[in-house]
């Protein structure tokens, strides 16, 4: 059955109209966590709240038990669902300049809305910054489009890699996350922080 | 009780469940049973060596004829702008773009017609379009185009009509005017299968 656009079960339209409901959702749920303090961002490096962390881990689990129990009962062909290719050097250094991005900022791209929608001037700044990035990364792109190319690995699962089932990959995920929730919450009474 | 604890007692469960279960690897068939096996006795899947012929001589460009014998049969006589496709191969991902797509009429087909059949039935299953099978295969190939019979001299005009066709069709594709002949040897220069990379799934935007 699914995925419902490779499949052509709905249209792009529907897709978008989907993403659109979906994206309120998501955007609602942040507010409401409290995502749009760019306080709590930054906490997850300092240690003082891991609700980050908790929230997207979770949702990653969420995430990957869904598709593999939806490909266990054959609403899903797994083969379909689109990986985004890995690129090893610029994953690294992506990974570098966004998270210190978000320990300076305290945003990232999604969070920055939600504080920006609530009329939260550094959200706007650093929304304002996001493009400066996007658009210094775009007139650039020739100088590093080597750099970030380079170190192709295709579409790799690390579940493929240690010669495992996905299934019991996710396992050892969940048991890793339910461990990092408890050293995250460990951490949040060691470095605790009045009022933020 | 702590969330952490709520969560763990829903998710660690079910992480053993997947963990436990193997993986569903069956290819997910588009067809049931009873829709394959109406379509089977139908005989709109076949395509007559004479339309074969027709598309041939015409250069239609919506014709792509598939070999699904192997490889040395295939170099030894193949059909004119046939590409190879051993049935054993059928699935491999470089052919996927062939075998699965909107735009070409393929014909399978083989030495009979048991092999293109296998072909046109997984395709079909996998709910591939525009597959077809050429009416005898290769045999009534030789037996229609490249060698027809005379009809008697008593037959109805469209026999005649059918031999001439035939003949025409036969000696444009590489039959000797002589009555008495079987398949040329090494005819046609192999049809090189041109690899494309397509990429089919979407790709997602997102991130926090």
């Amino acid at each position: 059955m699914g995925p419902l656009i490779v499949n052509e079960i709905i249209t792009e339209n529907t897709n978008l109209l989907f993403a659109f409901l979906i994206g309120i959702g998501f955007g609602f749920v942040l507010e409401q966590s409290g995502f749009s303090s760019s306080r709590k961002l930054a906490g997850v490096f300092y240690g003082y709240d891991a609700v980050v962390l908790k929230v997207f881990f979770t949702a990653a689990i969420t995430g990957m038990l869904g598709l593999l129990f939806f490909s266990l009962f054959g609403w899903l062909d797994l083969s379909l669902v689109y990986i985004n290719p890995t690129f090893l050097s610029s994953s690294i250094l992506g990974g570098v300049i966004m998270g210190a991005g978000f320990i300076i900022g305290g945003y990232c791209p999604g969070t920055s809305f939600c504080g920006a929608s609530i009329g939260k001037i550094d959200a706007f700044v650093f929304i304002a910054g996001l493009f400066i990035g996007v658009a210094l990364f775009g007139w650039g792109f020739p100088l590093w489009e080597k750099l970030y190319l380079a170190k192709d690995l295709g579409d790799p699962k690390v579940s493929r890699l240690l010669g495992i089932s996905d299934g019991l990959f996710a396992l050892l995920l969940i048991l890793v996350a339910l461990v990092m929730f408890w050293a995250a919450e460990l951490a949040e009474k060691k470095f605790p922080r009045e009022e933020y | 009780m702590k969330p952490r604890i709520v969560l763990a007692a829903f998710i660690i469960p079910l992480g053993l469940i997947i963990a436990a279960i193997p993986q569903n690897t069956t290819v997910p068939y588009k067809l049931t049973a009873h829709q394959l096996l109406a379509e089977s006795n139908l005989r709109s899947k076949y395509v007559s060596p004479e339309q074969v012929a027709h598309m041939l001589v015409s250069k239609d460009p919506t014709l792509q004829l598939i070999d699904v014998r192997s490889q040395d049969e295939y170099d030894k006589y193949h059909l004119e702008g046939a590409v190879n496709i051993p049935i054993t191969d059928l699935l491999a991902e470089k052919y996927a773009y062939l075998i699965n797509q909107e735009v070409k009429m393929n014909v399978f087909y083989s030495n009979g017609t048991v092999v293109a059949n296998e072909a046109w039935m997984i395709t079909r299953q996998l709910g591939y379009n525009n597959n077809y099978i050429l009416e005898g295969g290769l045999n009534y190939w030789a037996e229609t185009i490249l060698n027809p019979i005379k009809p008697a001299n008593t037959s109805p005009n469209e026999e005649f009509a059918r031999y001439d066709f035939r003949k025409a069709a036969g000696t444009a594709l590489g039959a000797a005017p002589a009555e008495t002949l079987t398949a040329p040897e090494n005819s046609q220069p192999a049809t090189a299968i041109p690899i494309i990379v397509k990429p089919k799934k979407k790709k997602a935007a997102g991130g926090c």
